[in-house]
């Protein structure tokens, strides 16, 4: 307590006479960030340890999603059943949250929102009669905790695969970094990095490694506090070595010729004022949420001095993590774009009540066909690295997007790092692209 | 794949870096680890009526190391090196290399009729292998032999060495970054694709494959050193950074390309090899009343190649601010450097004497050149779509002339540039295309009547890239059309990558156009293609007759 005492004096002090908001109730905090904490929610026969296939699908189908379900009984994969876990956020969130956002309310607009600081904007548990619901919890999910302030993935293999043959076709080795310039609540300075002209939110930096005809490729994303303004995207090319502008119809492009768009990327990576978002209900499903040292582990894909080793891969073509689920408090969203040229006619997210985060999303075309399931897998972090123990980031740790009509997938494995010394401002500039390129 | 290794290469990697860093404020190092990549390529063309122009064979290897200091934030040691052979001087010996010959100048560009033949020889292919006293005046440049050409990289210059540098950086109390990068390398300025506005720190290949390979592969590193004051953001720009490039290596100027090989932008090459009919002349004298024995022999277009030395006056000098504001990204660009397209000067005469002196008409001459320019590029909400503008400005630059082969010109380039990408369905694939659009212009500010570039000229390009299966299928078209020479080239191409490892790239180039002619003074004001008219058509005009088809297969590890 003495702990939540002196950074909540401390988010204080930095934020004195910028805003002065009505605290949230202890009631909601404790609703919104420990829904577990007078037990884990259960199902008629589903226990932990037990897998779900073929011949028990039926039994479960309502604590799957569509995507999940349809997978399992095809016989593409199965779901082994692990126990629901807390995965508590940092302190410093959870205080910011009490702190700022009893008074804020979206905006008349699309895509506006009051001024926030840090924490979760609308702590409160949706209703179906909100029709901005969906929208709320959107804005959850953007100033969600998410990676922390900082965070990187070093390294990060993504994997293009044949469904049905099981070929790997290519493997892009790349590490990622992520930095919240605003919303800040852990890692100082909080709550903003200061100076900040165009006044940034987010910035999202990528660098691939290999294979060598895309080996130093950058791409660097700038997300602005203002969500009605469109990102501002780079991208260098090791061949031109020069920064390129990225004009916005590349962010719903296949990156790098993965199934994954740019927008994609964590589950959701785009302006909240790009789509119109509904909320159509809670559940408890079944989410890919572990430890990650109680996983089967990939022995051949990464070694390093750690001693780290990335989630195995397994099922119809290995587009599956071989991880376990638990059965978890789900906020389902509806994302619709707002442009009818946007590729795809909507997105179905599953958002974790408890973190935030997204860990299932299905994908449906112009003509409203299933055509990509999402799966972004998260460990805890006192299960990870020793540096992330104690970070309260759920820690992404293995995806997969499945192109369902193509029978083709991208798989994701991580080396997910909390650590503010791998993720400095300059890493976030275009002149260290030049920098860093070769 | 990439390698990482640890072992035999460190001892050598840290000896390179300290040898590097000798003078840096740098204290002792040791290596962490060294990643190696590269490839193996082969790069087969058949040209239209003329059999094999190309069956390159390339290895290329590149390594970057590491290393652990205290006194930098970061310390890597990068180096690039390349091996070339290329064979088609051995399997297509009747067109290309040192047995080649020509029957008239321009035989590739043009048919005889108007190439004043009785007035210049043709080029003679691979000069210092076939004439002693050309081989001589071209000394130092444009002077390879046969081998040079086979094996490119194995040179004098070490050219296998493409690049080898120590990049360094360190953050200063207050949060900027200074960093430095000292070695051979390239250094690119600007946001043009194919041609050069502000990117003219290093000179360019052009005998690789005239215009069209990718700058990386065409520009020839410099030993040169970047410094680089970071500044970040403040209180106006989001990224604000000072450049300062000092390019200490010798001079050397543009390849492109002896006579003989075959690729020659604009046949300069075959051009510089070629004389002045003894037969012509002795006519000329004779109806001058000087008698018909004032020349001995045929008489050298170029009498002398004048690279300018080493020294510290010769250097070349180079700033840059560059930065983020809003949307918008900028740089503001100065550089004194050395012009490196060759200049022809008309060599001074003894009054009386006549013209032109016996030992060669010009000498070859690479003027000091200052520039300063700029770029912008802007991303528009409304189109979805960026914008490229850059633009410099020279003065010092030489263009060729009818009178006196030169004349110095203030010049003016710039290039408006448009990149949108698009998703058309109807096309089978739900990537999207990029298309990227440009118009390089380029005018003479003083620019005189007997020029054979006219005062202003714009070359248009314009790239359609698509992706198909997982972006390892990419078909494209590039089509640029030079609005002077009225000529236009069409490059449609389709590549394949069927893993991490093998890439196929097959694709055609033609060109049309590359007719205009020029009038000749000597030639009593004739409009004919020789010598001047290929300035005019340009590289895309003058290859007119160089159609091909072209595969190139890789192998990445």
């Amino acid at each position: 307590m003495l702990k939540k005492s002196l950074l909540s004096i401390a988010l204080s002090a930095a934020v004195m006479g910028s805003v002065q908001a009505a605290a949230v109730s202890d009631e909601i905090i404790q609703e919104s960030f420990y829904p577990y904490a007078d037990g884990v929610p259960s199902f008629p026969g589903l226990e932990v340890g037990m897998t779900i296939d073929q011949s028990n699908v039926e039994q479960f189908k309502d604590v799957l999603d569509p995507a999940m379900y349809m997978f399992v009984k095809e016989g593409a994969t199965t779901v082994k059943v692990g126990p629901t876990t807390d995965f508590a956020l940092h302190d410093s969130y959870v205080e910011a949250t009490r702190q700022y956002s009893g008074d804020v309310t979206i905006g008349e607009g699309h895509g506006e929102i009051s001024k926030t600081v840090a924490g979760r904007p609308f702590p409160q548990e949706p209703s179906l009669d909100d029709p901005r619901a969906g929208e709320k919890l959107a804005w959850n999910y953007k100033y969600g905790y998410n990676w922390g302030d900082s965070a990187a993935i070093m390294p990060f293999y993504w994997t293009m695969r044949d469904m049905e043959s099981g070929k790997k076709e290519r493997t892009i080795k790349m590490n990622f970094h992520f930095l919240n310039f605003t919303h800040r609540t852990q890692q100082e300075p909080y709550p903003e990095i200061t100076p900040n002209p165009s006044e940034l939110f987010r910035a999202i930096y990528v660098q691939v490694l290999e294979p060598f005809d895309v080996k130093n490729t950058q791409l660097l994303i700038h997300r602005f506090e203002d969500d009605t303004k469109v990102d501002n995207a780079y991208l260098y090319l090791g061949f031109q070595r020069r920064v390129r502008r990225l004009s916005s119809g590349q962010t719903t492009d296949a990156f790098l010729g993965t199934d994954v768009m740019i927008e994609d990327f964590e589950g959701y990576n785009g302006r909240i004022s790009d789509m119109k978002w509904t909320y159509k209900g809670t559940k408890y499903l079944l989410m890919p949420m572990y430890n990650h040292d109680e996983m089967t582990l990939d022995t051949e894909t990464h070694q390093d001095e750690d001693g780290y080793q990335v989630i195995a891969f397994g099922g119809k073509g290995g587009c599956f993590p071989e991880i376990t689920y638990q059965l978890r408090k789900v906020y389902v969203v509806e994302s619709e774009p707002v442009d009818q040229n946007h590729p795809i006619s909507k997105r179905q997210h599953y958002m974790d009540a408890q973190t935030f985060i997204i860990p299932r999303n299905i994908t449906y075309d112009r003509k409203g066909e299933m055509w990509k399931s999402w799966t972004i897998g998260q460990a805890h972090p006192d299960h990870h690295l020793p540096v992330n123990k104690g970070t309260g980031v759920a820690i992404d740790d293995s995806f997969t997007m499945i192109d369902v009509q193509a029978q083709h997938c991208t798989t994701g494995q991580f080396k997910g790092i909390v650590d503010p010394k791998l993720s400095p401002v300059d890493k976030f500039t275009v002149q260290n692209m030049r920098a860093s390129g070769n | 794949m990439s390698k990482t290794i640890t072992t035999a290469f460190t001892p050598l990697a840290v000896a390179v870096a300290t040898a590097l860093a000798a003078g840096t404020p740098v204290t002792p190092v040791s290596a962490a680890e060294t990643n190696w990549a590269g490839f193996v390529e082969n790069a087969t063309y058949h040209r239209k009526d003329v059999g094999l122009s190309k069956f390159r064979n390339t290895a290329q290897a590149e390594f970057e190391t590491r290393f652990e200091t205290d006194s930098l934030r970061s310390l890597t040691l990068n180096g690039t090196l390349r091996g070339t052979y290329d064979g088609v001087y051995d399997m297509n010996d009747d067109e290309f290399g040192k047995d080649a010959r020509y029957d008239y100048l321009g035989q590739d560009w043009h048919d005889p009729d108007l190439s004043s033949p009785t007035i210049l020889t043709s080029g003679v292919p691979f000069p210092c292998e076939n004439d002693p006293t050309l081989c001589n005046n071209l000394d130092g440049y444009m002077d390879q032999d046969e081998n040079d050409a086979k094996y490119p990289e194995f040179n004098d210059q070490l050219d296998f060495i493409r690049e080898l540098y120590l990049t360094g950086d360190k953050k200063l109390a207050n949060g900027d970054i200074v960093s430095f990068r000292l070695g051979k390398q390239q250094v690119v300025w600007g946001k043009t694709d194919l041609f050069r506005v502000l990117d003219v720190m290093n000179p360019v290949d052009y005998s690789r494959h005239n215009i069209y390979d990718e700058l990386e592969d065409i520009r020839i590193p410099q030993w040169m050193l970047k410094l680089d004051w970071r500044m970040g953001a403040n209180q106006v720009f989001d990224d604000s950074n000072l450049s300062l490039v000092w390019n200490f290596d010798k001079f050397r100027p543009n390849n492109l390309g002896t006579c003989g090989q075959s690729y020659r932008i604009v046949d300069a090459g075959c051009f510089f090899s070629s004389s002045l009919n003894e037969s012509y002349l002795d006519l000329v004298t004779d109806s001058m009343g000087m008698g018909t024995n004032v020349y001995s022999a045929n008489v050298p277009i170029i009498h002398d190649v004048e690279e300018p030395e080493w020294s510290l006056a010769n250097t070349q000098l180079g700033l840059k601010w560059e930065g983020v504001y809003g949307d918008a990204t900028f740089s503001l660009n100065a550089l004194t450097y050395r012009q490196q397209m060759p200049s022809l000067h008309f060599r001074p005469i003894a009054p009386g004497a006549p013209a032109p002196a016996p030992d060669g008409v010009f000498d070859i001459k690479f003027p000091r050149v200052n520039l300063l320019g700029g770029a912008v590029d802007y991303y528009s909400m409304n189109m979805d779509a960026v914008w490229r503008v850059e633009l410099a400005y020279s003065e010092g630059e030489e263009q060729p002339r009818d009178l006196n082969g030169h004349k110095e010109t203030d010049m003016l380039r710039y290039v408006i540039g448009f990149d949108k990408n698009l998703v058309i369905p109807q096309l089978g694939t739900r990537s999207a295309f990029l298309i990227s659009t440009q118009l390089f212009g380029e005018h003479i500010l003083d620019h005189e009547a007997d020029m054979p570039n006219d005062e202003d000229n714009w070359i248009a390009t314009a790239l359609f890239k698509g992706f198909y299966m997982n972006n390892r299928l990419s078909p494209q078209v590039i089509v640029a059309h030079d609005f002077a020479a009225a000529a236009t080239v069409v490059a449609p191409s389709i590549s394949f990558t069927p893993d991490n490892h093998w890439m196929f790239n097959l694709g055609l180039n033609i060109k049309d156009g590359g007719d205009e002619t020029f009038p000749w003074s000597v030639a009593q004001g004739q409009s004919v293609y020789e010598p001047l008219a290929r300035f005019t058509n340009g590289p895309i005009g003058v290859a007119n007759a160089e159609d091909e088809i072209q595969l190139t297969v890789r192998y990445s590890f």
